[in-house]
């Protein structure tokens, strides 16, 4: 568990502890009221991927901005089981769920919400199917399409006719609709195959991470994944200029070895470096010559204007910031420079 | 956070995945290994408790031995961790420089012997400030940097003033030199030697310089786990900071000594062709930084690429089936550790204990 200094509300940002997920809460609302501004009057809505802050309270902001389908989406049952707690009552878990164990906690949920999982093959769809009969309850089901990179699905329409089949068959299972990887023209064709057999399929939803836009101006599509751009990261600010990072990692200068160069408090360990190195907002020309599990190590361009000594802030922006926040037990909220809130992240490490 | 406690006695092929588990063997093994090197040596093990995160594992080191009792934290707020699980002596082998931070170590002071590691006048300046008025006195080191390009002094002069400094301040005491290196390209025994002996004699050359200005080093404080054996009898070293060897990771094959006890358990949740096989374990909860992919543990099984919350994995002759469990060897250890709230211990598959990780996500 984190263990940062909790200092009091009105905390000028800088006095905070450190190294730790700073959120501007203005730049968050922004953010958030741009994506639902896109949804709100297309028939095409929003159903907001958390798991990429693991926020309650966040998830909660964009179901209240509108442009959405009142739910959420997760990647896994227990990132499932805390957003339910917090109040939302419809929840998709983009993922599969098939031992016995996870299964009889996805029945559990269903009692408490309406929970929809993805399938890509019969034995699962069985499985799901008795135990929600012995249980008496119906789990909705939404039919994976391969995106052909090797990862789980359905591989052809013909297959997924026979899943939708199945399902339809099945007693305590009700078809929710369709979804799948990136080929998008992929689900779209196999859910018109599946109607073509006479089975409706009532939702698409199709993952909107890599450009919301295009799908969400596609004409069967139902649903749109997107989560990363509340918060935003490194990696995607270029892609979506209309967002703008609010979630950052503020950390301390804590040596200063030689011109040019400094050492701060945070690290691969509280900054995240899975998928490349985080950018620094507030040195000229600077560069992360690498970053050990505590230490950043950051040339920049020093100058009588740009001298940063030992317990200056650095400011440093995740390359990803789902990565980011998993490792983080807070978020400290500020507005106008100041500490406005601090919420908690009850998401992080739900990988059950 | 994930509260994850199975039931004492269960197979591990009824626990829900992803699951971190420690082989219990294994890591008695390891901590056996580290008792036996450093069993009649006067250089002892101070073992680097960013690794394991957990007081306890910190203690059953101390209970097999070679130690001098004392561990490592990278941050302040891990050693409030070990203050509060009942060890007292500690080096944190890096600086703190804000002034919360260090009255919290001025608070932990009073509980026990804290060390801190300074590379500026400066910074023992503000150390000494709160340390005398808090009524404490901190033991400080001067980090030296020996190849790592990170923070300590870049010469022996620099040293010898830093310790004028701490000698001639109230609330600080000079103890001694720290030098943190890593291994190179060549990871034979003669290679590990000439790389340890190389950086840790720059170090040395510090201790020197400093003694022949007239002050006494009582502590050298260096080498980590490539070097744990070959630092132990270099004249002049007192301790050796391994933390790695505890749980062990792929990174560190080299030590056929050691074996790996952290592991991470998944499942198969998707079979899209006999030789392909979807695992539950992803990038979020294995920590893989680019270019450290995970090992799988076992014979003809390949790992083909990993993602948020999943693996791919290639078989060659279709031996996987969804609902089989499988296990992934950590390319880092520390990382690892660092995503989980629990430690699932077993020992021949079945669980003994369950232990918190209370040190995870300490990086204040």
């Amino acid at each position: 568990m984190e263990r940062p200094i909790i200092k009091p509300i009105g905390t000028p940002t800088e006095e905070l502890d450190t190294p730790s997920l700073i959120v501007d809460g203005d730049v968050l609302n922004e953010n958030i009221e741009t994506m639902a501004s896109f949804f709100r009057d297309r028939p095409q809505k929003l159903r907001p991927l958390v798991s990429s802050h693991r926020s309650p309270t966040i998830a909660h902001k964009q179901i209240r901005a509108g442009g959405t389908v009142e739910g959420i989406a997760v990647t896994t049952l227990s990132q499932a089981e805390v957003f339910i707690a917090s109040g939302f009552t419809d929840v998709y878990i983009a993922n599969l769920v098939v031992t016995k164990a996870k299964i009889a906690r996805l029945c559990a949920l269903t009692k408490q919400a309406t929970v929809t999982v993805a399938v890509d093959s019969h034995a699962n769809v069985n499985d799901l199917n008795d135990d929600a009969a012995r249980k008496d309850t119906t789990i909705r089901v939404i039919i994976y399409v391969s995106a052909g990179d090797g990862l789980f699905g359905v591989d052809s329409d013909q297959e997924a006719v026979d899943l939708a089949s199945t399902i339809t068959n099945a007693s305590n299972l009700e078809l929710a609709g369709i979804t799948g990887g990136e080929a998008v023209n992929d689900i779209l064709g196999a859910k018109r195959t599946i109607e073509a057999a006479g089975i409706p399929v009532y939702s698409v939803t199709i993952n909107g991470e890599a450009d919301y836009k295009q799908v969400g101006m596609m004409e069967d599509v139902t649903e749109v994944l997107a989560g990363s751009y509340a918060l935003m990261d490194h990696s995607r600010r270029e892609l979506f200029p209309e967002f703008k990072c609010a979630g950052r990692i503020m950390s301390t200068v804590t040596s200063r070895p030689e011109a040019g160069y400094m050492i701060t408090d945070a690290g691969q360990k509280s900054i995240g470096a899975d998928t490349g190195f985080p950018s620094i907002d507030n040195l000229p020309e600077s560069s992360v010559k690498g970053l050990s599990a505590e230490h950043g190590s950051i040339y920049f361009s020093q100058s009588k204007h740009c001298n940063p000594q030992l317990g200056d802030k650095v400011w440093c922006t995740p390359h990803d910031i789902a990565t980011c926040v998993n490792l983080h037990d807070y978020m400290f909220i500020v507005s106008d420079g100041t500490l406005e809130a601090i919420w908690d992240v009850p998401a992080r490490g739900r990988y059950r | 956070m994930d509260a994850y406690i199975p039931q004492v006695g269960t197979h591990i092929s009824d626990l829900e995945t992803p699951c971190l588990i420690v082989e219990l063997d294994a890591l008695e093994n390891n901590f056996k290994v580290v008792a036996e090197t450093y069993k009649n040596t006067n250089c002892k093990m101070r073992e680097h408790t960013k690794n394991t995160k957990s007081p306890l594992l910190a203690k059953l080191q101390m209970s097999f031995g070679g130690t001098n009792e004392g561990v490592c934290t990278a941050k302040v707020a891990e050693a409030e961790i070990m203050v509060q699980g009942g060890v007292t002596d500690i080096l944190i082998p890096n600086q703190v420089v804000t002034l919360d931070k260090i009255e919290r170590v001025c608070a932990l002071a009073k509980q026990g012997d804290l060390k801190l590691c300074v590379d500026s006048i400066q910074n023992v300046e503000t150390i000494s400030q709160v340390a005398s008025k808090e009524g404490v006195q901190i033991g400080l080191l001067i980090e030296v940097d020996t190849a790592m390009g990170r923070a300590g002094v870049r010469s022996p002069d620099q040293g010898v003033s830093i310790a004028k400094a701490i000698d001639q301040l109230d609330g600080v005491s000079f103890r001694g030199v720290m030098s943190h290196q890593n291994v190179e390209e060549d990871k034979t025994p003669e290679g590990r030697y000439l790389r340890a002996k190389e950086t840790i004699d720059i170090c040395l050359a510090v201790k020197d310089a400093i003694e022949a200005a007239g002050y006494p080093v009582e502590i050298v404080s260096t080498g980590e786990t490539f070097c744990y054996d070959i630092a132990a009898n270099i004249p002049g070293v007192t301790e050796v900071e391994g933390g790695s060897y505890a749980l062990m990771s792929t990174s560190y094959s080299y030590l056929t000594e050691f074996q790996i006890a952290g592991k991470v358990l998944g499942t198969v949740v998707s079979k899209p062709t006999p030789q392909t096989a979807i695992g539950d374990i992803g990038s979020l909860s294995l920590a893989a930084p680019a270019g450290i992919i995970p090992t799988f543990d076992g014979d003809d099984v390949q790992v083909d690429s990993i993602h948020d919350d999943h693996i791919v994995l290639r078989t060659k002759d279709n031996n996987l089936n969804v609902g089989d469990h499988f296990k992934l060897l950590p390319g880092h250890q520390d990382m690892l550790v660092n995503r989980w709230d629990k430690y699932v211990a077993v020992r021949n598959d079945i669980v003994e204990e369950v232990w918190d990780i209370p040190g995870r996500g300490c990086y204040h």
